[in-house]
């Protein structure tokens, strides 16, 4: 195995076997979290090794990968800014929120990456806090009430190299930190 | 215990059906349509394509037909009385057909699609939709025979519901959602399955196509016959499709007593062997070469060749039901001998006596509803694959599965497997008989004890290869009270044996040695004229190479590659005088043959293949048979006749008459000896062998694609412990020696072997594993690393072992 080896191998190990036996196909999401913050996205050859990790198809593993957008499978920045974009917030501006943060982040026309490979951006279905809108998320830690020009700010702090403090709870460092306690792994990785 | 039932009305209709029955299923009862595209009657439901909206008074919003379950008094209302049903059904139609490209005269569903069929019926004929249609890449390869063309996919999830519910080979997914979702398969991933075929077929759409078929034929050019599937003893009925005289395409038929809905790939692809080009359709005799000559000719001549001489019979096992009888008659009425066998080599004991005799008593619907199955020596993807399909059933439904065999099989995901060597399975089946042990054996003895009348043992032909294990197994299923059968893996090998294509027995399984049943038969044949049981198949071939026979008749048989001893099979073609070969091709017979008898092929024929179960299923004539070839009990009878003799029918009526009376299932049958002792197995390694579903075999012959996208090449199985006994790795080469040959061949490590066995498949590209066997499928063997400079045929300095690098 490429992705999975050594100590991540025996962390992967063990996230199966949080889950009863017959069950394990239960730790695909983990797993694939795992994948991300080694990789900063999820490879072919990560789908690939956690099928054989389970014992399952690799189709099924990438249903499972295609079908949420916290998984990413293309190349991706070391921050993932996402705007949601739908109804509420979409009424308090989001998309003006979302314009900016594509011309801070230096993204070129149709790309989602920036050019200095730091800020992967896009536009998010419904993130659950509607009241308030609108909504921006660095990392899965989440901004409210987010302006254009704060946007821009959080933006160009993250391209300083910066950690901006989210509205409630703790920041993650990048991406690949986010994943890593979606896996609900502490610590940083061996 | 009698079911709930429910009464409902249905578009002012009362309907009373069993309480958890669907309302699309309660409304096809009353004859009322509901337009659909993901339901699938063998499917769970799913409501993904949002279709069979009906109204249900009382409640607010519309319910999808296909996922609701009826309730007492419920007033259902379908599009025929509901306004708003009906407005919901042509605004989803509409909806489905957004992006679904206006393709029908190229594609391969136009005629007999149920989107465009339920469109005209159901839908709007015109749509709002003007911008562009999404698009594309067409189609995609998901293996040599199956092709999506996604832009046509409605998302019903008919496909990837098959391969997660019914197959388990769950190699295509439904990908990403939303506008985005489609049906996807990995990159580097084939649709591996030997059940892909399916998918197609219930594709309610022209998404997945098979390459066979791609852009064949339209379906109102076809002339369609119900048939019954001539490559396993699984009984699949099919609807053959022909155009211009040639079958192009064969399909599953629905049969829930049998096939369900389904066929596996062989049985819906290999269809091209009746039209082979190899085929011979006229008599041939040899003279100087072999020649054409008339039927009455050839008769002549082996009327002149078998007078006073002694004459043997091998058949294959995809004789009908009638054609077996005759031949059975015939040899010995006409012919006097005993000396006919369609088994390749079988030690069946006093359980192939009872399945002889109809008297196993286990069908596909005793599968299904059994609570514990064990699998003793069967492979059933690989030799019955229906059979497997319901075992997953079953095991779906709650059923504890067992397999005792050598090595693992696609049951893996739902059964406990005892891997074992051959001569340990007469052991595990008195561990099971006894049912205390906590190992896995006793745990199945457990499992059948409890299941009582609901246990089923299934026996396949790999433990039927050493005597004892028949009669252990059934000790195991009279200690446990489970329903026990033979499970065969050729098409009417069932109908030979029951018909009396044996040594010792004759029609019904009435052993030929015993006077009361020998009389049962005379009743009707007249005085048999030899009562000494024959020879089997091996024995025949000895004999032949002794020079003790003088005419050996091979009918839809060919040893040299059927018979697990290619030398032996050699010397006796060699040896015996005279051949007569009838089937539909020569093959490697034919610098043997002395005369050749054409016969017809399944699609040309009226008759009956015998189930693994016991059903006797009709064949029916699609077409006239090419040429002069005849049905083969019309070559038999007419041969009758040539010899001066007469097999006493001359229609297939008169000849089924005198069958039915005879093949009745009867009430017992008489004491059986039990087996001799096996001969104890070497210590060394054992080599053991079965076919796989896609093979060499005779009848895939053509089928380029379903090869191309099943068919391995010959390989051999260790495990890894024997593997690092002889310095084998996997992805290396070993050389395997046994008593009867060598062979070269890739090796794969797996720990899903027995220790101390080594599997090869029996005919695959690359090996005939029976130039390695001595009458049994099983052998000792040795191995070594093959050296990539010493070839197949290495000198002793490759006996050293050598660690080859993984």
């Amino acid at each position: 195995m490429a992705v999975f080896e050594g100590a991540t191998l025996a962390e992967a190990r063990a996230i199966v076997a949080r889950y009863p036996a017959g069950r394990e196909r239960s730790s695909v999401m983990p797993l694939l979290y795992l994948g991300q913050s080694i990789e900063g996205r999820v490879t072919r050859e990560a789908l690939r090794e956690v099928a054989e990790l389970l014992g399952l198809t690799t189709a099924e593993i990438e249903s499972v990968a295609s079908f949420y957008t916290m998984i990413r499978l293309r190349p991706t920045g070391t921050h993932v800014v996402t705007v949601c974009t739908n109804l509420a917030c979409a009424l308090r501006g989001a998309k003006d929120v979302y314009e900016a943060a594509h011309r801070a982040s230096d993204i070129p026309h149709g790309a989602e990456l920036s050019e200095d490979g730091v800020i992967s951006l896009h536009e998010e279905e419904c993130m659950g806090a509607c009241e308030r809108a609108p909504v921006v998320a660095i990392d899965f830690a989440y901004h409210d009430e987010i302006s254009p020009a704060r946007v821009t700010e959080l933006i160009q702090a993250l391209r300083r190299g910066e950690v901006p403090a989210p509205s409630r709870g703790t920041a993650p460092r990048d991406f690949r930190h986010a994943s890593r306690v979606l896996a609900g792994l502490e610590g940083d990785p061996a | 215990m009698s079911e709930d039932l429910v009464t409902l009305t249905i578009d002012g209709k009362e309907v009373t059906v069993p309480a958890g029955t669907l309302i699309i299923r309660a409304a096809e009862q009353l004859g009322i349509e509901i337009p659909r595209f993901c339901d699938h009657p063998m499917l769970d439901p799913v409501g993904a394509c949002r279709q069979c909206y009906v109204q249900i008074e009382g409640q607010p919003k519309l319910f999808t037909s296909c996922t609701t379950t009826v309730a007492p008094a419920m007033v259902v209302r379908t599009q025929n009385t509901s306004d708003e049903a009906h407005t919901a059904q042509v605004a989803n139609l509409e909806f489905l057909l957004l992006n679904h490209p206006l393709d029908c005269p190229i594609c391969d569903r136009g005629g007999e699609c149920p989107l465009q069929d339920q469109a005209l019926a159901f839908g709007p004929g015109e749509s709002r939709y003007r911008e562009a249609k999404r698009v594309y890449e067409k189609p995609l390869h998901l293996s040599a025979l199956v092709n999506l063309d996604r832009e046509r996919c409605v998302l019903c999830a008919r496909c990837t519901r098959f391969c997660d519910q019914i197959s388990g080979d769950r190699f295509i997914e439904l990908y990403a959602r939303g506008a985005s979702q489609q049906v996807a398969i990995a990159p580097g991933e084939d649709f591996r399955s030997p059940f892909s075929g399916n998918t197609v077929q219930i594709c309610p759409v022209g998404a997945l196509t098979a390459t066979p078929y791609r852009f064949v034929a339209r379906p109102f050019d076809l002339s369609t016959a119900d048939s019954v599937c001539p490559h396993c003893s699984a009984g699949c009925n099919l609807k053959i499709d022909m155009r211009r005289g040639e079958v192009v395409r064969q399909l599953a038929r629905d049969n829930l007593e049998v096939n369900d809905g389904w066929a596996c790939d062989k049985g819906r692809f290999a269809f091209g062997f009746p039209d082979s080009p190899d085929r011979i359709t006229t008599p041939l005799v040899r003279d100087h070469g072999l020649e054409p000559a008339s039927f009455g000719e050839v008769f002549g001549r082996i009327a002149e060749w078998t007078e006073g001489k002694r004459v043997a019979f091998l058949s294959g096992g995809r004789l009908t039901d009638e054609e077996s009888y005759a031949l059975s008659k015939l040899a010995r009425t006409v012919f006097a001998t005993n000396d006919l066998d369609h088994r390749r080599h079988l030690e069946g004991g006093e359980l192939e006596l009872l399945w002889a005799a109809g008297l196993t008593g286990v069908t596909y619907e005793r599968v299904e509803r059994a609570k514990a199955i064990v699998l003793v020596g069967l492979d059933a993807e690989q030799e019955v694959p229906i059979l497997h399909l319901r075992i997953r059933k079953a095991a779906r439904r709650g059923a504890k599965v067992f397999v005792i065999h050598h090595r693992r099989t696609r049951l893996h995901d739902v059964a406990t497997h005892i891997l074992c060597r051959p001569d340990e399975v007469a052991g595990l089946l008195a561990e099971l008989a006894a049912g205390t042990s906590a190992a896995p054996a006793g745990l199945a003895g457990a499992a059948l004890r409890e299941a009582g009348n609901d246990g089923v043992m299934l026996i396949g032909a790999g433990a039927l290869d050493r005597p004892g294990a028949a009669d252990a197994s059934l000790a195991a299923a009279s200690a446990t009270g489970a329903r026990i059968t033979m499970v065969s893996r050729r098409a009417n090998d069932h109908g030979a044996l029951r018909a009396g294509v044996h040594p010792g027995l004759l029609p019904g399984g009435r052993p030929i040695a015993v006077p009361e049943d020998r009389a049962e038969v005379e009743l009707v044949w007249g005085q048999i004229p030899n009562y000494r049981p024959g020879r089997n198949a091996r024995q025949i071939l000895e004999a032949c190479a002794r020079r003790e026979i003088d005419v050996l008749f091979l009918v839809g048989v060919d040893p040299l590659r059927d018979f697990p001893d290619a030398a032996l099979a050699l010397r006796a073609l060699r040896n015996v005088p005279r051949k007569v070969v009838q089937s539909l091709e020569l093959g490697s017979l034919e610098p043997y043959a002395d005369a050749f008898l054409p016969a017809a092929a399944f699609v040309e024929k009226d008759g009956h293949f015998t189930t693994w179960e016991g059903r006797s299923q009709r064949l029916k004539p699609l077409r006239p048979a090419p040429g002069i070839a005849l049905p083969e009990w019309e070559i038999f009878a007419s041969l009758a006749l040539a010899c001066g003799s007469d097999l006493g029918f001359e229609t297939l009526e008169e000849l089924q008459e005198e069958l039915g009376g005879l093949v009745a299932a009867r009430e017992s049958v008489p004491d059986w000896p039990p087996s001799p002792a096996p001969p104890p197995m070497a210590q060394g390694l054992e080599l053991f062998t079965y076919p796989l579903l896609v093979d060499e075999g005779r009848l895939s012959e053509g089928a380029a694609r379903l090869k191309a996208a099943l068919q391995e090449e010959a390989f051999v199985e260790v495990h890894p412990q024997d593997a690092a006994a002889t310095g084998l790795a996997a992805g290396g080469r070993a050389i395997l020696r046994t008593e009867a040959g060598q062979a070269e061949l890739p090796v794969r490590v797996t720990e899903h072997i027995a220790r101390g066995t080594v599997f090869v498949p029996f005919n695959q590209p690359g090996l005939a594993a029976n130039t390695l066997l001595s009458g049994t499928f099983a052998t000792a063997v040795t191995l070594e690393p093959a050296h990539a400079a010493a070839g197949p045929s290495g000198g002793p300095a490759d006996a050293q072992p050598e660690e080859v690098p993984a």
